[in-house]
C-alpha cells in the first residue's frame, strides 16, 4: 500500500511536472504596467514631515519617562535645615543660610 | 513592450537602473519575467493572482536593487525573492477556505474517465487539491523540489532554510500528501 502511493505521488508530480504553462499573455506589456505601478509608488511616497508625526507617541512616551524620573529622584525642597543637610540637598543648605 | 538587446550584461543594466534610468530597469524585467512568471504560475490560483505575485516580486527587486552584489548571478537572486513572494501568498491563504473541492473532482472523473489526456489533467486536478490541504511550506517545498526540480541546495539556498530543514520539510509533506492520496484512492483517483 505504501508503494502503491509512493508510486501513485510520483505519477501525479511527473503530470504535474509535464504542464507547460502559458504565461504569454499574462506577460504582455507586463514592464508598462510594473512602471505604471512604480510611478504610483513614488507618487504616494509620504515626506519625511508624514514620517515625524507617526514618531510623535514614541516622543511623548520619552518625554512622560524624563518627567517621572525627575519627580522621583530629585525630590522637592525641604523647607528644614537639618534634613536638607541630610539629603545632600546643598542648594536648599546655602539658600537657608543666606535667606534667600 | 522593451526591446531587450542581447549584448546587456544584467550587471550593467542594474548599474544603470540605479542611476535612475527606468528603461533598464524595464529592460531587466523583460529578460528575467519568463522565469518569475513561470515560477509563481506554480503557485498562483488565477490570472489576477499571477499578475500580483509577479508585480510583488518586481516591485521588491526595484527596492532592494541597491543590495545586490555581483557575487551569485543576478537570476539566482531574483528567484530567492520571487520564492518568497510565492511563500508569501501561500501564508497568506491560510485562512481561506479551499476553493478546490475534490466534489468537483469526482464529477470529471466520471464523465470524462478513459481518455488519457483527461487523466492527466485530471492528475494534476487532484495534485492541486491535495496541495491545497498542506501548509505554506509543505507546498513550497514540494513545489520547488518535485515540481521545479531543483536540487535541496538549491531550494535551501531560495528559501533561506538550511539542507536539514530542506530534507525534513520534505519528508514530512510527502507523507502528508501520501495521506491524502490513500484517503481519496479508492473512490476518486485512479
Amino acid at each position: 500500500m505504501a508503494e502503491n502511493s509512493d508510486e501513485r505521488l510520483s505519477r501525479l508530480f511527473a503530470a504535474a511536472r509535464d504542464e507547460r504553462i502559458d504565461t504569454t499573455a499574462a506577460e504582455a506589456y507586463f514592464e508598462t504596467r510594473l512602471l505604471g505601478r512604480i510611478c504610483e509608488l513614488r507618487e504616494t511616497s509620504e515626506p519625511w514631515y508624514a514620517a515625524a508625526w507617526r514618531m510623535l507617541p514614541a516622543f511623548a512616551t520619552v518625554a512622560a519617562v524624563v518627567a517621572v524620573c525627575t519627580v522621583t529622584f530629585n525630590p522637592s525642597r525641604s523647607s528644614d535645615l537639618f534634613s536638607a543637610i541630610g539629603a545632600g540637598q546643598d542648594e536648599a543648605v546655602s539658600s537657608f543660610l543666606t535667606r534667600e | 513592450m522593451v526591446d531587450v538587446s542581447p549584448e546587456l550584461s544584467d550587471e550593467s543594466l542594474v548599474k544603470a537602473a540605479l542611476a535612475g534610468d527606468d528603461t533598464s530597469f524595464a529592460r531587466l524585467v523583460c529578460k528575467h519575467k519568463r522565469r518569475v512568471f513561470g515560477l509563481a504560475a506554480r503557485f498562483a490560483r488565477n490570472g489576477d493572482e499571477l499578475e500580483d505575485i509577479c508585480q510583488e516580486t518586481f516591485i521588491k527587486v526595484y527596492e532592494k536593487l541597491s543590495t545586490f552584489r555581483n557575487e551569485a548571478p543576478f537570476e539566482n537572486w531574483l528567484s530567492r525573492i520571487a520564492v518568497r513572494v510565492c511563500h508569501d501568498a501561500l501564508r497568506s491563504r491560510r485562512h481561506e477556505k479551499h476553493q478546490l473541492n475534490v466534489d468537483l473532482y469526482e464529477i470529471d472523473v466520471r464523465d470524462v474517465a478513459g481518455e488519457s489526456r483527461q487523466e492527466v489533467r485530471q492528475a494534476r486536478e487532484f495534485l492541486r487539491f491535495a496541495m491545497s490541504k498542506l501548509s505554506a511550506d509543505e507546498q513550497l517545498v514540494i513545489t520547488l523540489l518535485e515540481l521545479e526540480e531543483l536540487s535541496v541546495r538549491e531550494t535551501a539556498e531560495y528559501t533561506g532554510w538550511s539542507e536539514a530543514n530542506v530534507k525534513v520539510r520534505a519528508f514530512r509533506a510527502r507523507h502528508a500528501l501520501k495521506k491524502i492520496v490513500e484517503e481519496h484512492d479508492g473512490r476518486k483517483f485512479r
